[in-house]
């Protein structure tokens, strides 16, 4: 029996043994580190050698910085260029590298990598504003001591010092996602893209609805006349009556959706909107904050677009098309308006299309929401990153003029020259390059050219006019990319609507749910309304139309949405948590 | 005392031959083991998630160290107004597809058998199969497709042949299970045919050869030859898939979900993934899966039981 008993143990034995003999080395050399905190890769990467003798002034440490980035691939990259790493290396010692975690939605898998507690250097993550999905969750794991506080380094900083004076974030970023009441003046999470002077407008897209240009001419009519849903009304009528047609010979519908797929589109029925398309929530005139489904205009816009279905001036698939085939309508011209697009668009640089309104406002004549400042995109260091700060001088680093013209415009020489106020001139065969192989330019690697990692930790305290004499990538060089932007914004008398526009500076109405007890319910009770409403546009009659709503309102009230207007008014009272209402 | 001692040497002398039987049979002992570890890494050891169940999660904590709220998840998804319309939905979604389908696979393979010529039996049961290859993704974007209001196939076809070829069949509530359960059937029919098409082919030609010589035709011999020698795999399957009734399906139930159907397609699942995992609500969700997972175990053992009075065929 013993001598079984020593085989079955030698076993485990020479398993054990086999394990230890096949790990690196590594291990030895922290075993006899003091700081020793356990093996994740950012204490692993932590090798940073105090030596700066003879480096330049922007060097911080001989180490690697890794990222996990909960951001889709359509808008940040991975691959980045050699020559960009070398230059990153060269100038501040740090070997850069983000990984992007791919998801259905990127929430799913912030959720997943931060339960799975295996994190690099820093992740980041989207944040538009504290009303955002993701805040419960970045916020549940701020609080469980995941993060590192950066206020203590951002003391230290050239840029991200901006962020502890008391008037250069807007108020949602400030107490809402920051230096939120309950942290006592720490802060887990930068939240990024603040303007570095509030009140500007700085990307001149004009976005909306566009109508098809041959159409407007055909018709007669000037687009920025329609500014009533009954307006619309009556020229989606002319236009089926007109028997136009798209690329293909087929009819057109009058009112397509969306580009991007189907879904409520606000700035199409403006006048018979209750607040922002996505919050539904706003004041009467008489002070009392109210839900779109307490008010009449729920009804009226249900038997608006009810009128528009039954007589086929709208697309049937208008809310659920999904995007591809919105998109394919988009560019055959089969939509004689498209719902909503913007300037910027690649397909109508020509301007085949042009913008229709605006429309109308409820409660008056169109006026221009401008935020003070907002926010967009957040990064975080995990508790267990050796050396933060090196990762919070990195990101002050990509966040100075120095380092944002690397990352906006790549490496002087190569992909622009510095004219003689020190301005970036963008390369006429990047520019070229971008027009002809944008897939090719996009390995360049830097931002003008679609390769986007710099922004992650860079891309705040923005004044692009300021820091480059342009407020977009190429503008100095002619670049010609988007001919169209400058035009359309003409026609649609952009800056006139900027100047005659409201900038406010307060949280979006649906910011407090995560801090209200019965939140998860109303949320809930919100996503049902929002798709009841699209319900009752299908509804065989108004009748049952008002009974969709009614229930949708039933259940909404239930999760408790009266207490929540209620704090809606209270923290609108207050200076610190001003609501858009 | 005696009692106590005396079974030992005998459980000695099992666990003896036991041990001696493996050791003969080692080498399918070693077949085995990929399927065990199989099983261990990807179904038992995960079954250690359900704590969080009982458990508020805190990510610095683990599963292990969070603290327990006992059935604080349970007593919530009870108490939340959806509860009941979620259960509701589910159950009736699942049972569709368990009791309503169950005879189409059969009938299927049974009609394959009775075909004679080859060619045509491969063409057809490959075209058949090949449903099952496609994601759902692909199979809902063909349903939106050809059932789009006013350009979709069928209200075209409606149209011409003088009718309202408007319908938003999707966005319908009334069309909702026609759609869900074609949907299904199309995509799983063939696929789930062929096991009993094994079974079939598994039947003893002398049994038919008998039969006909007592004058039974084709109907006869299906009825009184091929299908009481399938049923036994027929009931074993249909035990097997009794465990999933509270899992009607997520990735078709999820895609075909549109605002005019929700009501209808809500399901347990869906909402798992809504409220639990894109809330960041783990144990919630665990909680709900659980649920799901529990009352399905609890189906299949009492089916087992009833099968095995009843037709003496079970699954132990």
């Amino acid at each position: 029996m013993s001598r079984k008993w020593t085989k079955l143990l030698a076993i485990p034995l020479l398993a054990a043994m086999m394990i230890t003999g096949c790990s690196s080395n590594n291990n030895t050399n922290t075993g006899t580190d003091t700081n020793a905190e356990g093996g994740n890769s950012g204490a692993t990467n932590a090798n940073a050698t105090n030596a700066s003798e003879g480096k330049p002034a922007t060097w911080i440490a001989d180490r690697k910085i890794k990222g996990l980035v909960f951001m889709g691939t359509d808008d940040y990259t991975e691959e980045m260029n050699p020559e960009i790493k070398a230059k990153i290396k060269e100038m501040t010692g740090i070997d850069f590298e983000i990984e992007i975690m791919k998801a259905e939605h990127s929430i799913d898998g912030l959720i997943a990598g931060l339960a799975a507690n295996d994190l690099p250097d820093f992740v980041a993550f989207y944040l538009n504003n504290s009303g955002r999905p993701e805040m419960p969750v970045v916020l549940k794991a701020a609080r469980e001591s995941m993060f590192t506080d950066l206020t203590p380094y951002f003391k230290d900083s050239k840029v991200y010092s901006k962020y502890l004076q008391d008037d250069y974030l807007p108020i949602d970023t400030k107490f809402g996602v920051m230096f939120r009441p309950e942290f006592q003046g720490s802060a887990y999470f930068a939240h990024m893209n603040i303007q570095r002077t509030g009140g500007q407008v700085t990307w001149k897209g004009v976005g909306g609805p566009y109508i098809r240009k041959d159409i407007v001419d055909a018709l007669g009519i000037d687009p920025r006349t329609i500014t009533s849903t009954d307006q619309l009304y009556e020229l989606a009528k002319k236009i089926k009556a007109g028997n136009f047609t798209d690329k293909n010979g087929s009819p057109v519908m009058p009112i397509g959706p969306s580009y991007w797929g189907g879904k409520e589109v606000g700035a199409l029925f403006n006048d018979l909107e209750w607040g922002a398309d996505d919050q539904r929530i706003k004041q009467t005139k008489d002070g009392k904050v109210l839900h779109e489904a307490q008010t009449d205009y729920a009804m009226k816009k249900v038997e608006y677009v009810q009128k528009l279905l039954k007589e086929k001036l709208i697309h049937p698939e208008f809310f659920t098309m999904d995007e591809s085939r919105a998109t394919e309508g988009a560019l055959n011209g089969s939509w004689a308006i498209i719902a909503d697009t913007h300037s910027y668009q690649e397909y109508n640089q020509d301007m085949h299309y042009v913008p229709l309104g605006p429309i109308n406002q409820a409660d008056g004549p169109y006026q221009m929401q401008i935020s003070y400042k907002s926010g967009y995109s957040a990064w975080a260091i995990p508790a267990t990153t050796k050396k933060p700060e090196e990762v919070v001088k990195f990101a002050d680093f990509l966040a100075s003029r120095e380092g944002k013209l690397l990352w906006k415009y790549g490496l002087e020489g190569r992909d622009y020259t510095l004219d003689d106020k020190g301005n970036p001139i963008v390369k006429q065969e990047v520019i070229d390059l971008k027009a002809k192989d944008p897939n090719a330019a996009k390995k360049l690697g830097f931002g003008g050219v679609g390769n986007n990692w710099g922004d992650i930790l860079g891309s705040t305290d923005n004044d692009n006019m300021a820091d480059f004499g342009e407020e977009n990538y190429g503008d100095n060089a002619s670049s010609g990319l988007f001919p169209a932007v400058e035009k359309i914004a003409t026609f649609w008398d952009f800056d006139k609507k900027v100047k005659e526009g409201v900038v406010s500076d307060a949280y979006q109405p649906t910011a407090f749910i995560g801090e209200f007890d019965r939140g998860t319910d109303l949320k809930a009770a919100f996503d049902n309304y929002n798709d009841s409403l699209i319900q009752a546009y299908y509804a065989k009659s108004p009748d049952a139309a008002k009974k969709i709503l009614d229930n949708a309102l039933k259940q909404m009230e239930a999760a408790g949405l009266d207490d929540y207007l209620k704090l809606l008014a209270d923290k609108n009272a207050d200076p610190k948590t001003k609501v858009k209402l | 005392m005696a009692q106590t001692t005396t079974p030992q040497p005998k459980a000695r002398k099992s666990g003896t031959a036991l041990r001696k039987r493996i050791i003969q049979h080692r080498y399918l002992y070693f077949m085995l083991l990929p399927c065990l570890v199989f099983f261990i890494v990807f179904s038992y050891i995960p079954m250690g998630g359900l704590l969080l169940a009982f458990k508020e999660y805190k990510f610095n904590k683990g599963i292990l160290g969070s603290p327990w709220v006992g059935f604080d998840y349970f007593k919530t998804f009870f108490n939340s107004y959806q509860s009941r319309d979620l259960i509701e939905n589910t159950l009736i979604i699942s049972s569709m597809k368990l009791f309503l389908y169950l005879p189409f696979p059969i009938v299927l393979a049974l009609m394959f058998n009775e075909v004679r010529n080859k060619w045509f039996k491969n063409i057809s049961q490959s075209v058949l199969y090949l449903p099952h290859f496609l994601s759902w993704v692909i199979v809902v974007g063909l349903v939106q497709r050809v059932l789009a209001p006013d350009t979709g196939l069928l209200n075209q076809v409606i149209t011409n042949m003088g009718g309202d070829g408007s319908t938003f069949f999707m966005m319908d509530p009334k069309y909702f299970y026609q759609i869900m359960f074609g949907s299904h059937l199309w995509k799983s029919i063939g696929w789930d045919s062929i096991i009993y098409m094994a079974a079939i082919s598994g039947v003893n030609p002398d049994m038919y050869e008998a039969a006909k010589i007592d004058g039974a035709g084709k109907f006869r011999e299906i009825w009184n030859i091929t299908l009481p020698s399938i049923m036994p795999t027929v009931v074993i399957l249909f035990i097997l898939s009794l465990g999933n009734i509270l899992s009607a399906g997520f990735d078709q139930l999820y895609l075909l979900r549109t605002p005019g159907n929700m009501q209808l397609s809500d399901i347990l699942d869906t909402y798992i993934i809504r409220v639990g995992l894109q809330g960041g609500q783990y144990g919630y969700a665990t909680a709900v899966g659980m649920l799901q997972g529990l009352i399905g175990l609890i189906l299949v053992v009492v089916a087992n039981r009833i099968s095995r009075k009843v037709s003496e065929t079970s699954l132990w």
